[in-house]
Parts: structure tokens; sequence; C-alpha cells
């Protein structure tokens, strides 16, 4: 993923002013910054949820997109979450969200309606949408708000393991405790990227 | 073709559920409806109510508490079908933008909510025709039926376009019910003489008023008044459709969306 001087506006508010950010197969980058800073409109933006006032997104690959909030109906089932999205993504069977669910043990949930789902079992159907086509660019938006320690876990293990095949995977959150886990680092600050060395993030 | 059609079904499938499990909707037509049409006739005196149709200059002479049992219909369906409809919108926007997002195409989710919608007014208007004729018979039942099954679909029409550009809940219900008021207020021979002014003529029911009328106290001809229902139909039913497809959009553009299929033909993503 190529991003090149990418701004935007609300208003006369500045919030991105010329951004840019290579993403290469086989990393797992995140990107920190404070609240307000912009990093939800980045993510749209990359997402092409939000069109940019100026400035390029490349990405090649197939794309998936966790939004920070759970977007899901709640008068579905998540085994119904799953066929619409297998339509949407076009796929033959659900064998990579059966994996997923598995190793975020959602699997026991299948006929429970979102509605009626925990905060936390909300946010693994919210990722596992993200995740069931297999995506070669994965961009996640604090992907683990309301998991227990269990389950943060495994997604560590989840986006690792993504990594190591070769996937790019972009975590945008506050990380404070998630620094060594990644590959790149990244402060989003006064609209722009700067990057950072992690160890001296981690001081911070 | 196969592909289109499993789109389209899956996606119909599901908005028919989505509005099933809608309960309270559910509860408003099944009982709303019958406790509204029996009221009125129950508490409305029968005597005659002389009305001009506007629409054939016919002067009409029904029953009081007939009169009040089609407005009471027409005020039935167009308000279920309309918070319905804003309902399933408002309440599911971001999740239908996930899924266009992912790669449903827009066109079969958008056929697929006016299929569904569609089907809900065919029954919502079935069952208030049934209910308005429990007690004596409209001269012309199906026609009747039809009145109020295009003034459904107009409120519903309306409904998603307040589900789309509204930001509350709220909102939109006052918004349906003060125009659902204004509507059939102003057209109702007994409770105004307003239904004789020119203005009636651009409200969004005034086709469904008409014909409905034709069709429950004369043998005249309805045709006029659902040919205008109908472009009042079709004209909520654009603007619903224009804002969901800006609302659903993708700031990517179509040939380049990184989605699995397209994306074996154009792997690059250019903004």
């Amino acid at each position: 993923m190529d991003v090149t001087d990418v701004h935007h506006s609300y208003r006369r508010h500045a919030v991105l002013r010329g951004v840019d950010l290579r993403l290469r197969p086989g990393v797992l980058a995140g990107i920190v910054g404070e609240n307000g800073a912009g990093k939800t409109t980045l993510l749209r933006i990359l997402s092409g949820e939000l069109r940019p006032d100026r400035g390029s997104v490349r990405h090649s690959g197939r794309f998936g997109y966790c939004p920070q909030s759970v977007v899901l109906d709640d008068s579905f089932t998540v085994r119904q979450h799953l066929d619409l999205f297998r339509h949407a993504f076009g796929l033959a069977d659900l064998r990579r969200a059966e994996e997923v669910m598995e190793t975020l043990a959602l699997t026991e949930y299948l006929d429970q309606r979102a509605g009626l789902l925990s905060g936390g079992s909300r946010q693994k159907l919210n990722l596992t949408l993200a995740l069931m086509h297999d995506p070669d660019v994965l961009l996640l938006d604090e992907p683990y708000q309301g998991f227990d320690w269990e389950t943060y876990l495994r997604f560590w293990k989840l986006a690792t393991g993504l990594r190591d095949a070769g996937r790019s995977v972009l975590v945008v959150s506050h990380l404070a405790y998630d620094i060594d886990r990644l590959d790149q680092l990244w402060r989003l600050e006064d609209g722009r990227l700067h990057h950072q060395d992690r160890c001296s993030e981690a001081a911070a | 073709m196969r592909r289109h059609w499993s789109l389209f079904t899956t996606a119909s499938r599901y908005a028919l559920i989505g509005h099933a499990r809608n309960r309270f909707a559910m509860l408003l037509v099944v009982l709303y409806i019958p406790v509204w049409i029996a009221l009125a006739y129950v508490t409305i005196p029968d005597r005659p109510a002389p009305f001009r149709l506007r629409a054939t200059g016919e002067v009409l002479t029904p029953p009081g508490n007939h009169l009040t049992q089609i407005t009471g219909a027409l005020n039935a369906v167009t308000l279920i079908a309309g918070f319905m409809m804003f309902a399933a919108t408002f309440t599911g926007g971001a999740f239908d933008r996930r899924l266009a997002m992912a790669g449903y195409p827009r066109h079969h989710l958008v056929l697929a909510k006016l299929s569904a919608l569609t089907l809900v007014c065919a029954a919502v208007a079935a069952y208030a025709t049934a209910a308005a004729g429990f007690a004596w018979s409209p001269r012309q039942p199906l026609v009747l039926a039809a009145a109020l099954f295009c003034a459904a679909l107009t409120y519903g029409a309306l409904g998603v376009v307040f589900g789309s550009v509204l930001r509350r809940e709220v909102e939109g219900m006052f918004a349906i019910l003060m125009i659902s008021i204004i509507d059939v207020a102003l057209q109702n021979p007994l409770s105004s003489s307003g239904s004789d002014s020119a203005v009636v003529r651009f409200l969004p029911s005034y086709g469904a008023v008409q014909a409905s009328m034709s069709a429950a106290f004369s043998s005249a001809p309805a045709a006029q008044g659902l040919a205008i229902q109908s472009l009042w139909l079709m004209g909520a039913a654009l603007a619903g459709f224009m804002v969901f497809r800006r609302r659903t959009r993708d700031a990517l553009p179509p040939a380049v969306r990184p989605d699995g299929r397209r994306d074996l033909r154009g792997p690059t993503s250019v903004l």
C-alpha cells in the first residue's frame, strides 16, 4: 500500500496535512496518535470510505477493513452475517471464517443473534467479517476493544500469523503495550505521520 | 446471471428477515390497523358526509364512519410503512455501507430492499382492505387495496430518504408523523374543508386518497388517482435510491476496488 501526500479537512479544521505511508507485504505496522489526531479519518480514507481533499492511495490485492465501531445488524445471527458477507466477497466457502472464529473462540455463538452477543463477541464478529476473505492488505482500527486478555493474545497471534503469511497489516490504536509486537511504527502528529523508533516510543 | 440472481435473492431474504424481526412494526400491523378501523366504525356517527371528489367531480355521500375508516386505513398503512422503512434504513445504514464496501453490488441491495418493501406494503394494504371491508363492502376492493398499496410504498420510500439523511431517530419519526398528519388531515372532508383547495393536489397521498374514495364509495374509475400517486411514488423512490447510493458510495474508483474478484483483473487501486 502506498499513500502519498494525503490531505483532509473538516471545514477549516485541517486534520491530515500531507500523510505519506508505504506498507510492504509481510509487515505488521502500527499508527499511534493522541485522541483527535486523525487516526480514524486516515483509516477511513485508506479504506475508501472517505475521499481525501488531496493525495493518493494505492494498494494491491484483496483488502480488509475492521472499523473502530462494531458494524453489525443486530437482527441477524452470526451465521447469517457470514452468509451475507460470503456473497459480498464472492467466496465459495467459509473455510477462512471458520478458522478465524475458531481462533477467536466465536464458533459456539454461530446461531446467536448479534444483538444478544456480549461486547467482546460482537467485536470478534466485527473482526471475522474483515478477515474472512483472507485479505492481502488489512486495516484494523482499535481492533481489540472489549477483548479479554486471552482473546487479546489470540488476536496478536492471528495478526502475526497473517504477517508471516505475507500479508500487510496496519493497526491503529493507542498501542501503549503493543509496540514490541510491531515491525514498523508511525506517530500521527500535526496531520503528518512520523516514523518512530520503537525503543524510544516505548520509553516515552 | 445466476450470480446476480443469487445476490438479489440473498439480499431480499435478509431484508425480509430484518423487517420480520422488527417486532414493534409487526405488532402495529397486526393490531393498529384493525383497531383504528374498528374504532372509526363504532365511534364516528354514520350520518351521510357529502363531499365532492375532485378527481371525478362526483358528489359522494358515504356514511361518516365509513369515510373515516378509509382515511384511517390510509393513515395507518402510510405510517407503518414509513416507520418500518425509516427504522430499517436508519439502523442498517452503516451495515449496508459495510456490505457495499465489501463488494455487495449496491443495485442488488437497493432492489432487494425495494422488493421487500413491495411485499410488506402489499401485505399491509391487503390486510387493511380486508379490515375496512369487514362491516361493509367497498365498491371496488381491489382498487382500494391498490390505492393503499401505492400510498404505503410512497411513505416507505420517504422513510428510506429520512433514514438516510437524518441523524437522530426521533427526527425521522417526527418527520414522518407530521407529514402524515398534514397530508391526511388536510384531505379529510370530515375534519377540514381544505380538501377542496388546490393545495391538497400536491400532498403526498393526494392520488391515493382520490383513488381510495372512488374505490370505496363509487364505481367511477380511479386510474387518474393511482397515476398521480404513482408519480409521487416514483419521485420518492428515486430520491431514496439516490441517497442510498450516495451513502454507500466507495471513494475508491469502482474499476479498481480491491475486492477479491475485481482484484484478479486490476491489482492496483488508485485514489
